[in-house]
């Protein structure tokens, strides 16, 4: 029987995927009755996408021809 | 990588570089940006990451794949600016905060809330910025590679040349410092 603490260091090392079929089944069935690693894996979720928001703002930096600043670069180096 | 694409590249061909430059680029720059560089210090990392792949291709053998080598040659310049330590250390104090949160038989002391729904992303995504900064130069990798690029435990390992079990560590250890850098700023509902 895989406790509370055996599950949520399992998704939070994000090696769940990786895991044997038995293990991913354990979590699975941990995760359909326990409703605080439901709440710990949802917490995961949102500080993934609040990362991705972040990632987001930086995409906008760099200006529409950056890749081609950097082509040029690469023709002057060639 | 395909070996007629490194024929290709080999032979400076310019639609074979523009198509990697226009792959990559952008991202490459969001990841330094990721990993605590400045806009203008990420603006040129990625200039040079380009200019090293350009160099290197004829030594390259072509068992990665381009965007593998592309971030691996990021994180090497990166190291290089920063100095930084490849290897963490192998004891880090966040592990205890994580082991506090448990009981001697495995149970949660302080379960987790569930995260308020309407809680609004951007604005967490401001607070994430400062967090990162609390992070060391690996998880922050790590986590920006695995949570942002979303790429394999396998292709973070090959990238940072870390075992994908040390991946993992890096990855538990990034997030539960974030959790705990955003729970101090109020952000109950993510930790
Ligand atoms: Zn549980």
């Amino acid at each position: 029987m895989m406790t509370c603490k055996d599950v949520s260091l399992l998704l939070s090392t994000g090696q769940l995927d990786d895991a044997p079929l038995s293990r991913r089944l354990a979590v699975r069935l941990h995760l359909a009755l326990c409703r605080h690693c439901t709440a710990f894996r949802r917490q995961l979720e949102r500080l993934a996408r609040a990362a991705r928001a972040a990632g987001r703002e930086f995409d906008r930096e760099p200006t529409s021809d950056f890749e081609s600043k950097v082509g040029k670069r690469l023709e002057s180096e060639g | 990588m395909e070996p007629s694409l490194l024929a290709r590249l080999r032979r400076r061909d310019p639609a074979s570089l523009k198509a990697v430059v226009d792959d990559n680029a952008r991202r490459l720059y969001r990841a330094a940006r990721g990993m605590g560089c400045g806009r203008d210090e990420a603006d040129d990392l990625v200039q040079e990451v380009f200019v090293t792949f350009l160099n290197g291709l004829d030594r390259f053998e072509g068992r990665a794949e381009v965007r593998t080598w592309l971030f691996g040659i990021l994180h090497h310049k990166i190291q290089e600016r920063r100095r930084m330590q490849a290897r963490e250390e192998l004891h880090d104090s966040i592990d205890e905060i994580f082991e506090s949160r448990f009981d001697a038989r495995g149970n949660w002391t302080r379960p987790p809330v569930e995260p308020d729904r309407e809680a609004a992303s951007r604005e967490a995504g401001a607070a994430i910025r400062d967090c990162l900064d609390g992070l060391s130069p690996l998880q922050r990798a790590v986590f920006q590679l695995r949570q942002v690029e979303d790429l394999s435990a396998a292709e973070v390992g090959k990238i940072l040349g870390q075992t994908i079990t040390h991946v993992g560590v890096l990855l538990h250890r990034a997030r539960t410092r974030l959790r705990a850098c955003l729970d101090g700023k109020g952000w109950t509902s993510i930790p």
